[in-house]
């Protein structure tokens, strides 16, 4: 096939990529756009056209200021924290050792569990009166009283900071492991030559070899946070309280649990606004150079 | 002789046999009406038996089970009713009807089989309330129960502790427990997710002689003389200040719980107390009663699960009788069905008649005082149903989690919800 022909029938090369994109992308979130201006209560049996009020409703709720929050803490302590483990454990399946092909093979392990199976998981490990780290911590002497990991507000947060990190990092390691892998090592020993310390190294060969792919990570894992759903779901069901509650799971309440779509799809819509920005910030901050070569 | 058949002359014979044959396949389809059941997933193995048990007595009928969880059951059916999937009888819930007759997806199975009326007299009030929508009646009970206190009798023996009749006594109990060394007297269903969570809270304020509405369905509980209110502030001070309560996400879950002996009492499902008790599984089966609600009014909610028809069966005379005549088979008739549930389940009932079977009250004496019961079934009352409780009880029920778990003060979890209250009446009654 030659360039001229690519040249000259452009649309119908890119139609079978742009024919699923609109078809399960821009037309849900059409869909989505128009129901948030409807009043759409699903036992209603007339849906007329509101305006922004669906809006309006969303933004003075306080369960939709305490789940923006919310979901945004956790994206911006996930994605970064997804990374750096991601980073460390590529460094050291990449070291030279006995078991390295199991232990890679382990470690993709909860990437690939359902969200659903992972928090049932972590509900084991984790349950406040028969979980097995508080068991653990007992009998070792180091607590003196079940610690209540998944009802008292601030530690639930941070148990599903916890699970969800451990659900993430596989993919960041594996992506990270291929970029570590495609540096010159001839660039790592002229700067031992050069007497460059190990942070040095890191920082003026590692990080910015590596850059691209943590720029797609960042952006992918704060994606994959803002919009996670099914972990939260069977892990704390957005509680105690709204403490654990994202947008996501608001999307959830308000459309199935107050039967109200068309604030479930405002929330909806205001969330894909959110991703765009954070997409949009994050390409912001890098050099164009980075961008380019990515 | 032998004849040599072409290619096309054989697939035309094929064709013709093909279609001769469908001819009374199709017959015979067109005489069996294929029912739609569905269900939540409690006891399947019972309900699959039920089913064949009436599909042997009615040839002409074919049931088709569906089951969800519990947890999925109202959004996942509130769907497939939005989106016509296939369902002609459905559990229902009380406290769903209002809303779900509204949007159009229950028939009053009354206006279509008068008889069904007859079966009034022969039901608990409660429950013919619970399956009553604007003076008709949408069906027959599945089940109907209490949501009750519920005790570990032997720690309070050991204890030398009596059975609480107030929320003050149950604190004082918890307390004295707690200085024996159990961490946690109280276990409490708390998961925001489920309907019976809002439902204990408002069986625990009938039990204080409170209500949640007026009969104006304007809200009581933000005031903060009511017992509502009240009871919210003693849970958030047992939880904050006491830290007497431990929280599990399920029945299912409390029953193991309180088999552990780390907790003395809890509020739930009547019918939990069954499963607490038995002796196969439960390493504690025995030691555990129920008791009359706390509170000055010692009440409690009841309420009644039913079997409902859905307005796809009405609308084709086969399928609306061969609905109708299920129903009547699993919730009427002589209710062996209903009768079954009690026995082999400790599942509640609504059908008077069974209160006084040998055979019911037999299978009752091994895990529950019958006479406590009772007296509890006498004091108990329904849930204010309204067309959009369901809504509202979805934005309520986050804010009591919250609230007692002290990231809300409890006025401002009330006045938020009057508020929300008063906001969908509106939309819904227009005043």
């Amino acid at each position: 096939m030659t360039t001229r022909t690519y040249d000259r029938y452009p649309m119908a090369w890119l139609l079978p990529v742009l024919v699923p994109v609109l078809l399960f992308t821009l037309y849900p979130v059409a869909q989505v756009l128009y129901t948030s201006l409807h009043q759409v209560i699903v036992i209603m049996p007339v849906e007329p056209f509101v305006g922004l009020e669906n809006y309006r409703q969303v933004v003075l709720s306080p369960g939709f200021r305490e789940a923006l929050v919310n979901s945004v803490v956790f994206a911006l302590v996930t994605a970064p924290l997804t990374i750096i483990i991601g980073f460390g454990v590529a460094r050291l399946l990449l070291m030279r050792f006995f078991g390295r092909g199991l232990l890679r093979a382990v470690v993709i392990l909860p990437w690939v569990l359902p969200g659903a199976i992972s928090a049932v998981v972590w509900m084991w490990i984790l349950h406040p009166s028969w979980g097995i780290l508080n068991l653990g911590l007992y009998h070792l002497g180091i607590i003196d009283r079940y610690i209540p990991w998944l009802t008292d507000p601030q530690l639930a947060r941070l148990s599903v900071v916890l699970a969800f990190v451990w659900t993430q990092f596989p993919f960041a390691s594996i992506l990270l492991m291929a970029a570590l892998g495609g540096i010159d090592r001839g660039l790592y020993e002229a700067a031992l030559v050069d007497g460059a310390n190990a942070w040095q190294r890191f920082r003026f060969i590692t990080f910015p070899s590596i850059k691209p792919v943590v720029v797609v990570l960042a952006i992918y894992q704060s994606l994959v946070a803002l919009t996670s759903y099914d972990l939260v779901y069977a892990l704390t069901a957005g509680g105690p309280g709204t403490a654990t509650t994202l947008l996501s799971f608001q999307i959830w309440k308000e459309s199935f649990s107050m039967m109200n779509f068309g604030t479930g799809s405002a929330v909806g819509f205001i969330l894909v606004i959110l991703s765009l920005a954070f997409m949009a910030a994050i390409i912001k901050a890098l050099p164009a150079a980075i961008i380019r070569s990515g | 002789m032998m004849h040599n058949l072409s290619r096309r002359q054989l697939l035309g014979a094929t064709g013709a046999a093909a279609a001769l044959g469908a001819i009374p396949l199709r017959a015979i389809a067109q005489d069996v009406a294929n029912l739609n059941f569905v269900v939540w997933n409690y006891s399947l193995d019972t309900i699959q038996d039920n089913i064949r048990k009436f599909e042997a007595g009615h040839t002409d009928v074919k049931v088709t089970l569906t089951d969800y969880t519990w947890p999925d059951y109202f959004d996942t059916m509130m769907l497939r009713l939005r989106g016509n999937t296939p369902t002609h009888v459905m559990y229902c819930g009380e406290d769903w009807l209002p809303g779900w007759a509204l949007a159009g997806w229950l028939v009053p199975i009354e206006d279509h089989y008068p008889e069904l009326t007859s079966y009034k007299d022969k039901i608990a009030n409660y429950a013919v309330r619970d399956m009553t929508y604007k003076g008709k009646l949408y069906g027959l009970p599945y089940y109907a129960d209490l949501i009750t206190f519920q005790y570990n009798r032997k720690i309070l023996d050991d204890n030398k502790i009596t059975v609480p009749t107030t929320w003050e006594e149950v604190l004082e109990a918890s307390l004295k427990l707690k200085k024996t060394g159990m961490e946690k007297p109280f276990v409490y269903e708390y998961n925001q997710t489920l309907p019976n969570f809002y439902q204990a809270f408002v069986s625990q304020v009938y039990g204080r002689g409170g209500q949640m509405f007026d009969a104006d369905l304007n809200p009581l509980f933000s005031d903060p003389g009511s017992e509502a209110f009240k009871h919210l502030q003693w849970l958030q001070d047992a939880v904050k200040k006491h830290d007497i309560i431990a929280f599990e996400n399920h029945e299912s879950r409390i029953i193991p719980a309180m088999n552990t002996g780390k907790h003395a009492f809890s509020v739930l499902f009547n019918y939990v107390l069954a499963a607490m008790n038995e002796k196969a599984t439960q390493p504690l089966a025995g030691q555990f009663s129920m008791a009359l609600m706390p509170g000055k009014a010692q009440a409690c909610l009841g309420f009644c699960k039913f079997y409902a028809m859905t307005s796809q069966a009405a609308e084709d005379d086969k399928l609306r009788d061969s609905s109708w005549q299920f129903i009547e088979f699993m919730g009427g008739g002589d209710f062996q069905i209903a009768k079954r549930w009690a026995e082999e389940k400790g599942l509640g009932f609504a059908q008077l008649p069974l209160f006084d079977d040998p055979g019911v009250q037999k299978a009752w004496s091994s895990w529950i005082d019958v006479d406590t019961f009772k007296k509890q079934a006498t004091l108990a009352i329904n849930g204010t149903q309204t067309e959009w409780l369901g809504m509202w009880s979805g934005f309520f029920r986050p804010l009591l989690a919250k609230t007692m778990v002290g990231e809300a003060s409890v006025a401002e979890t009330m006045d938020a919800g009057a508020k929300r209250w008063l906001e969908l009446r509106k939309l819904v009654r227009g005043n």
